[in-house]
């Protein structure tokens, strides 16, 4: 009852809580105090026990020792009464403000080995979470500015041969209105559209999309409205237009005057009804989308009917499922009601499903094709982790020898081994941290993600947009990444250093002359070079790609070609005027004494997104059940494969006389001719049409050229006369005599003085437009090779850190060599000897990974076999003259050892 | 050769200590060695942090005081609360002794 009386000073009666947060307040108050008291208490013990062995006769200082060593640890006696006076967790936390305080003053008493341990963990840290920042906005967060984006299901319909495309217009409402999967869909299509007229034209990427696309993805309007279900309503009927933040800034000079604006879109007035908030940048992944038309509008903007007809892929859905329905659940029930509706309106066209696709996997935006690439990097990156972690264990290892003699104190002491283990723990993390922030700051400078993000990959239209920025998930990433590499580099040497004889360490004047840890240290260096050797076989392999890329022969000759793109229907053309101006801007640029050849087509060459594309029938030939006979084709005039330099193999080219009121003629390429007619000569004379269609009669046949990409394997083509065709936007090639960026004004302005209102939407060398088909192979080789050199300069100095201390350690016997008359070349050997013979181990086992690795390259590769001899020799030679430099310098510093001062040091 | 306390007997022979009147930390050690014939010894890393936790449970009161020899030095006493803790651990030493002892009675090995 004392005790409670004791506390009753603090009031009457006073309630639990405040009591508690009173005893706290005094105990906090009053620690530094109990501190004193307790030191008070055991000096009192002490010259009591003094006193009473002076009594019994004892020499004062003698009774002082036999005290002294009769009380015990006396650090560890009021360590263990401290705790008696605090909670478990109060303390722990003191403690390890303890430890955090020290950590980071003993950094600062070493800056040189902090500041090379955080530049070797802001390279590491920094290129993963450049990784990272490209992963997220293709798999975790695919559309800016829309909560939860990676969960929507795609509704889309999926060949036999497991082709993804657009559902039809009228498939997709009636799959919306039976299902019950999703509680809510919205459908949309991108299209690259005119904007405006004339010069000041340009070509933007529009969605065209239903009336509930804003509310489902729940984007708002900073200005005016978004489109709404009731612009959903009258085919034709509403001509509106929702702009993006980004087209309202760079066109309307964020005029707030532009609400009730009439802008063209492909040639069709539309007004402008409102302004998406800042941020959202349209549903399809790493594509600037800055203008959402109504889908009632869609026969408008591309002039032909493709709301009503079944056969027209014109739109897919974005999806929310309700809670507890899985994605595969939602596909199998798509694919079952698509199966009725396919029996309720038989079209003929039986090797489509319906299913439901997780965002990641949606063809539609370039997350199919970045996501391979990314985690391929993904693993690059992680390589070079390893090498970071192997060099900073490294270096705390080689620092935690040094320490042996304060690690064998603190035991001495009392400290027991999981508290010295979580001080070690700590001070890693002390560098983890800082190293993190250096990481996300060096991510921030990585020149490579900006150049991935900001490139124009995308066909003729080039506006993309990837939000690689840096939030909250990237920093969460970085803080977890490097926590778990201090976990790394930390653990391996704490266990190492923790595990001292305390007897020999204290004998041995606290710092061992020889090290039993010799094994880990070279095994780190072995695993670093080998790491390193991987990731230069890995970017030489790429690099010789690109090479061989830069001079294959893609089957046509793009030098000196210029490419205009003209899109004559949003300049209020119809077919006749349309084909009437063409011809004579053709007649107009031949005139030119500057041009060789000139011709038009509706798609260029490699040009890495699929363009037109139909199902073909063959005169005669049977298809087999679900086989694909849906080819590419271009829409061309006269003196194509001249002016491309495309070798014709028999038959003809296409000539004026091939017009809407001749015979409908084809010419197919050598692959198509071979696949159905055995070979060129017997295709002409053939016959092919669209489903339903007119027959066309192979005219020609032409060598085969690279029509997506360069590693694409040959498929069938079709090439069809303009004149036979309802009217298209058609580019202008144009093979110049002179320099081809100098004749492209030239042309420019003969288009314009036939018509000063049609846009032209974009005049470059073809060439550029080509080379876009490498620009993934030229990412990769320059991501690869900056890696690389990154991870080879960690092995040099990782390699240089271990030569150094192990030439340290032996400063004293090679002190005596050198007094004895040794040579002071075979000192330098002695040294060199022991890098290289690391380094050539390293390389064996870098070789042997490589080549087992190497094989997750293969898509990524061109005219290069996986296991490349030059890559190889030559990645295996870089390493190791690195190891052999990083070698010589400390082996010759050793060897300048003043055999005097290494004499006397000791 | 000194014998290892038993675990948790150490608080119980404090209070017991105390129980003749107020001491500090030395000669409760001192006493309880003196008391045992020298057979127990209580290592200083035990005392200290039992007392300290004695005190924090209420059963024993710290006060500093001067002794006999004029030294400053921490005193112990023991309260209301620490009287009723010592009977029951008492208790319940006598009830432990008497259990071990029937367990190892000749009369119970044999039978």
């Amino acid at each position: 009852m004392d005790a409670a009386g004791g506390r009753h000073r603090w009031g009457p009666q006073p309630r639990q809580r405040e009591r508690v947060i009173a005893m706290r307040l005094i105990e906090w108050l009053t620690r530094r105090h109990r501190e004193d008291d307790l030191q008070d208490e055991i000096r009192a013990h002490m010259s009591m026990a003094i006193a009473d062995r002076v009594r019994d006769g004892e020499d004062p200082e003698v009774a002082r020792l036999a005290a002294l060593k009769e009380f015990g640890n006396v650090t560890l006696t009021r360590e263990r009464t401290r705790h008696t006076w605090a909670g478990a967790w109060r303390l722990w936390l003191l403690d390890f403000g303890h430890d955090v305080r020290y950590s980071f003053r003993l950094l600062r008493r070493s800056p040189g080995y902090t500041l090379v341990v955080l530049t070797v963990l802001a390279l590491g840290i920094g290129a993963n979470i450049s990784i990272f920042r490209m992963f997220r906005p293709l798999a975790l967060a695919p559309i800016p500015g829309v909560e939860n984006s990676a969960r929507l299901g795609v509704l889309v319909a999926e060949t036999t041969a497991g082709r993804i495309t657009p559902l039809s217009h009228p498939d997709f409402r009636d799959l919306v209105r039976t299902q019950d999967s999703f509680s809510g869909i919205a459908g949309t299509s991108m299209e690259s559209y005119s904007l405006g007229l004339g010069s000041g034209g340009e070509r933007i990427w529009a969605e065209v999309v239903t009336g509930n696309y804003f509310q489902l993805l729940g984007v708002h309007a900073q200005l005016g409205r978004t489109l709404q279900p009731s612009d959903d309503v009258t085919p034709g009927g509403h001509p509106v237009i929702v702009l993006s933040d980004g087209l309202w800034q760079r066109s309307f000079g964020g005029d707030r005057g532009v609400i009730g604006r009439t802008v063209r879109v492909s040639g069709y007035p539309l007004t402008v009804v409102g302004v998406a908030e800042p941020g959202f940048h349209g549903s399809v992944v790493s594509m600037d989308v800055e203008a959402f038309a109504p889908i009632m509008m869609l026969p408008q903007l591309e002039r032909r009917d493709d709301l009503s007809s079944r056969l027209v892929p014109a739109l897919w859905g974005l999806g929310r499922l309700k809670p507890g329905v899985t994605m595969n659940a939602a596909a199998t029930q798509a694919a079952v009601l698509f199966g009725r509706l396919s029996e309720l309106h038989p079209t003929g066209d039986v090797s489509q499903r319906a299913t439901v696709i997780p965002m990641w996997r949606s063809p539609f935006g370039a997350q199919t094709y970045l996501l391979p690439a990314v985690v391929l990097l993904g693993a690059m990156g992680v390589l070079v982790l390893l090498i970071v972690c192997a060099n900073v264990s490294n270096l705390v290892l080689v620092r935690g020898l040094s320490r042996r003699g304060e690690i064998a104190a603190r035991l001495a002491l009392g400290a027991s081994r999981p508290r010295v283990l979580r001080l070690l723990v700590i001070e890693s993390l002390a560098l983890a941290l800082p190293g993190a922030l250096a990481g996300l700051l060096a991510s921030e400078g990585l020149g490579f993600l900006m150049s991935l993000s900001s490139s124009n990959a995308g066909g003729a239209a080039g506006r993309t947009f990837i939000d690689a920025s840096i939030d909250g998930l990237v920093v969460a990433f970085a803080v977890i990444l490097s926590c778990g590499c201090a976990l790394v580099f930390g653990l391996l040497p704490a266990f190492r250093v923790s595990r001292v004889d305390l007897a020999s360490i204290m004998r041995d004047d606290l710092s061992p002359r020889t090290s039993t840890s010799g094994y880990t240290r070279n095994a780190l260096v072995i695993a670093q070079v080998a790491v390193s050797l991987v990731l230069l076989v890995g970017a030489g392999l790429v690099l010789r790609s690109l090479e061989s890329a830069r001079r294959a022969n893609p089957g046509f000759d793009a030098n000196r070609v210029a490419s205009l793109s003209l899109d004559l229907q949003s300049g209020g053309y119809d077919d006749a005027r349309g084909q009437a101006f063409f011809a004579s801007a053709l007649d107009a640029i031949r005139a030119d004494a500057d041009v060789e050849s000139a011709t038009l087509a509706t798609n260029t060459p490699m040009s890495l997104v699929p363009g037109r594309a139909r199902d073909f029938e063959i005169e005669g030939y049977a298809p087999r059940p679900n086989e694909d006979l849906r080819f590419l084709y271009n829409i061309i005039a006269t003196d194509y494969f001249g002016t491309l330099r495309i070798q014709l193999l028999s038959g003809r080219d296409f000539t004026t006389a091939d017009d809407g009121s001749s015979r409908r003629v084809a010419i197919v390429n050598e692959t198509l001719a071979r696949r159905f007619w055995d070979g060129p000569q017997n295709a002409v004379g053939k016959r092919l049409r669209f489903p339903h269609g007119e027959w066309m009669v192979v005219a020609g046949v032409v060598r085969d050229v690279k029509y997506l990409r360069l590693d694409e394997e040959p498929r069938p083509f079709v090439y069809l006369p303009y004149r036979q065709i309802p009217l298209a936007p058609m580019f202008v090639h144009v093979r110049s005599r002179s320099e081809v960026a100098a004749a492209i004004p030239r042309l420019r302005a003969r288009i314009q003085s036939l018509d000063a209102n049609l846009p032209i939407l974009d005049a470059r060398p073809l060439r550029e437009q080509t080379e876009l088909g490498m620009s993934i192979l030229q990412i990769a080789a320059s991501v690869l090779a900056v890696i690389g050199v990154v991870a080879a300069l960690l092995a040099a100095l990782g390699t240089y850190g271990m030569v150094s201390y192990s030439a340290r350690q032996s400063e004293h016997e090679i002190g005596i060599r050198v007094a004895v008359g040794a040579n002071r070349a075979d000192v330098v050997r002695q040294f060199l000897v022991r890098g290289l013979r690391l380094g050539a181990v390293g390389t064996v086992v870098g070789v042997v990974g490589a080549a087992a690795l190497s094989r997750a390259l293969v898509s990524l590769l061109y005219g290069v076999s996986a296991t490349d001899l030059v890559s190889f020799s030559s990645a295996s030679a870089a390493v190791m003259i690195v190891v052999g430099l990083a070698s010589l310098i400390p082996a010759w510093r050793a060897s300048r050892t003043d055999p005097i001062v290494a004499l006397r040091h000791r | 050769m000194p014998l290892d306390l038993l675990q948790g007997t150490l608080d119980m022979l404090i209070l017991q200590t105390l129980q003749w009147g107020p001491q500090h930390g030395y000669a409760i050690g001192q006493t309880i060695r003196a008391r045992s014939s020298e057979a127990l010894k209580v290592e200083t890393g035990s005392l200290y942090p039992a007392l300290h936790r004695l005190e924090k449970q209420g059963w024993v009161k710290a006060e500093w005081d001067v002794t006999d020899a004029n030294q400053r030095a921490k005193f112990y006493r023991l309260t209301a609360a620490g009287k009723k803790q010592l009977l029951q651990e008492r208790d319940r030493w006598t009830q432990l002794v008497a259990a071990i002892g029937g367990v190892l009675s000749p009369d119970n090995a044999k039978g």
